[in-house]
């Protein structure tokens, strides 16, 4: 086999190139470090799931129920006093969604009783409700705890009327659930939100474009260069396979990848303290999807198109459009969810998810097998259309 | 077919689409030979050395090299031909020596033996002290003699040389050619392609002439120059010539073909010296203004004029 002299070859010609280095390593660094650090204050803000919330009840319980989530740096919380304007509100996708906590609610929770909180949803928001009704829950079911207590002592016959009775009781409950008997290891997806900083999205973001930049731009041009220059016609001539020399190029472009979106995860976690979350070899096999897929994809333009500009120009715009929709520049559920349909279709978008879920909710290699199989599917599809029309003439 | 023949091409054929880039084109080359394929640009040389190289599959017709069919044995082929193209097929950023080095791994040398050879090479191109120098520091020249170098890294039994002079300065042509001459007293086999005269004239043992696909003529040079006879060309610098003065010219006895283009007038005739004051006379009674006038010996350029009817430099 021979294919590593091509790639050892194509790898040394990029050590001579200063401004190829540049491009692959630097400026990323410079561009995450300005994004990051320009929107690190307003950034919660910016990624914010929007939350209205009338509160019927203006009781204590309530009262504590909507600073907890107003601490919660991701929700932008609202009020409003009338339900009907609040539905009208949601209704006409000002809100996404709703909580609308009812009379008496504290009352209720205090004797004991069942209570409901409503939460009312834009339907074409399915992540951001999602994170929203976790919360939520967290919240009730820290509230029920102290409704089952009371209920369990008035049971056996122990009169609970008084609000001092009714403190004692909740305040010896929560002695038995703080912390909880049985504890859960899984965290919600409520639980980190405080961590989701600008470098969470920015580094893997940036990081993922600029690797697009390398694996689809220069991937192809490179292979484009070796046809016009006639390096590609002389190596055919030479005693060496054709799936050698593509198998070299491909390896080039894989390495130059994978070594750029691991130095720049690398540069995120050093410079920054991003968490690149708790298995290093999740991480590795992401990083090996996301540049197995855009070689892939890379390799495909080279076939597509027949000189080096178009090349150039189109993998720019592949590049660019993927990053604007798959979410390099803003977090993905941020996006309608039209836009997050489309995103399905980018590896952009899979990367991201499969970052997220690694730096953000750290589900290790099991969290990402959906993400890391689609990225493999995408790379075959791309080698497989490539490989059988690429021509060497 | 010649019996000592390193290479023969019998009723090779090459379509694209309908279009006949190569039709029905026969000739063998000879064990130790330097052979020349020689036509215009677009005349199909190229594509019958990409069907020697095995870069390009025949449409009809049969191809053998030291004995090996190139559309079975493409892989023994490889190993016994040297290729030069056209165009420089190195890497400007990396430098002579790297270059050199990559492509002998792909040619399987190795260790100590690679070492050896590319020193030698540098050594035969004259290049020995700008090895570790970058390509892109280059001149043509220098570029095109380390193409050469590349193509000879495995000690290859027959070279194919496509237009190996183009765009090169006259020093470096010397060497190029000395270069081919040296690797041919060695034992070594050329083809070469090309559309320069110079290349043919003082390389070619034999040389076979192409246009439109087709093989025209195929003999040594004073053999292809014998063909031409005693038919002279003058060639006359000027705008502007009135028909009138052709047709005049066109009746002058021994006058065999005429033809004009926006600046000049080719006329084929036999006896050319005697005629050319009547010539000019012609041409300045009918007020047109003669910039020069010359009369060329038979070389290669009158002969492809004499059987094409067109230039061979278009």
């Amino acid at each position: 086999m021979k294919f590593h002299i091509i790639a050892a070859k194509d790898l040394k010609i990029l050590i001579r190139d200063r401004n190829a280095l540049i491009l692959m390593f630097i400026l990323p660094m410079v561009i995450i470090s300005v994004a990051g650090l320009a929107l690190g204050g307003s950034f919660s803000q910016d990624i914010g799931i929007d939350v209205l919330i009338v509160d019927l009840d203006n009781g204590e319980i309530s009262k504590g129920f909507v600073e907890f989530l107003e601490d919660i740096d991701i929700l932008d919380v609202d009020m409003e006093s009338n339900e009907f304007a609040a539905r009208e509100r949601v209704r006409n996708q000002e809100y996404g969604r709703l909580i609308i906590i009812p009379h008496g609610f504290t009352e209720t929770v205090r004797k004991g009783q069942d209570s409901k909180i409503l939460i009312i949803t834009d339907p074409t928001e399915e992540d951001q409700n999602t994170v929203v009704e976790k919360i939520v829950e967290g919240y009730a079911s820290r509230i029920s705890t102290n409704v089952v207590a009371v209920k369990t002592v008035a049971a056996y016959g122990v009169p609970v009327y008084s609000e001092e009775q009714i403190d004692q009781v909740v305040d010896v409950a929560e002695q038995f659930t703080q912390p909880p008997p049985v504890q859960v290891v899984t965290e919600s997806t409520s639980s980190r939100l405080e961590e989701f900083t600008p470098f969470t999205q920015y580094v893997p973001g940036f990081a993922v474009m600029f690797l697009l930049f390398t694996t689809i731009g220069v991937g192809a041009v490179s292979l484009l260069k070796e046809r016009e220059s006639g390096t590609l016609r002389r190596l055919v001539t030479a005693p060496i396979s054709k799936p050698e020399i593509i198998g070299g190029k491909i390896a080039s472009t894989f390495f130059r990848g994978f070594v750029q979106l691991t130095v720049l995860m690398a540069f995120g976690h050093v410079a920054f303290g991003l968490d690149l979350g708790s298995s290093m070899v999740a991480l590795i096999v992401l990083i090996s999807a996301i540049t197995l897929a855009s070689t892939g994809l890379g390799l495909l333009v080279a076939v597509l198109v027949t000189t080096k500009d178009q090349a150039d120009s189109v993998s720019n715009m592949i590049v660019l459009i993927m990053s604007a929709i798959g979410g390099s520049w803003w977090p993905l559920f941020i996006e309608p969810q039209f836009m997050q349909d489309l995103a399905r279709l980018t590896i952009t978008a899979w990367a991201m998810e499969g970052f997220y879920d690694l730096f953000y909710f750290d589900l290790g290699l099991a969290g990402i097998l959906k993400e890391v199989g689609v990225l493999l599917l995408m790379a075959i599809l791309f080698f497989g259309v490539a490989i059988s029309r690429f021509r060497f003439e | 077919m010649i019996d000592d023949a390193i290479i023969t091409v019998k009723e090779l054929s090459k379509r694209y689409d309908g279009f006949a880039a190569v039709e029905d084109v026969s000739f063998d080359i000879k064990r130790g030979e330097i052979f020349g394929l020689l036509g215009p640009n677009g005349a199909g040389k190229s594509t019958i050395i990409s069907i020697l190289c095995c870069l390009l599959e025949p449409t009809a017709g049969r191809v053998t090299i030291d004995g090996f069919d190139v559309e079975k044995n493409s892989n023994e082929i490889k190993k016994i031909i040297g290729i030069v193209p056209q165009e420089i097929s190195l890497y400007y950023t990396l430098t002579a020596r790297e270059n050199l080095t990559f492509y002998a791994k792909i040619y399987g040398l190795s260790g100590k033996t690679m070492k050896d050879r590319i020193e030698a090479l540098l050594d035969m191109v004259g290049l020995t002290d700008r090895a570790d120098d970058k390509l892109e520091g280059y001149s043509g020249g220098m570029k095109r003699r380390i193409n050469i170098a590349v193509a000879l890294l495995h000690n290859p039994r027959i070279l194919f040389l496509d237009e190996p002079s183009t765009g090169v300065d006259p020093q470096s042509r010397k060497r190029i050619y000395d270069t081919i001459q040296d690797l041919n007293r060695q034992g070594m086999t050329v083809l070469l392609t090309t559309h320069q005269m110079e290349d043919a004239e003082k390389l070619c043992h034999r040389i076979a002439i192409v246009d439109k696909g087709k093989l025209i003529a195929l003999d040594t040079l004073n053999g292809l120059l014998k063909m031409v006879g005693e038919t002279d060309i003058i060639q006359v610098k000027a705008k502007d010539i009135p028909t009138e003065a052709l047709d005049v010219i066109q009746r002058i006895d021994n006058v065999q073909k005429v033809s004009v283009d926006d600046e000049s007038m080719t006329i084929e005739l036999v006896q050319g010296r005697e005629l050319m004051a009547r010539i000019i006379e012609t041409l300045t009674a009918s007020g047109t203004k003669v910039e020069s006038i010359q009369i060329k010996e038979p070389d290669l350029e009158t002969l492809f004029l004499h059987l094409t009817g067109t230039k061979l430099r278009r």
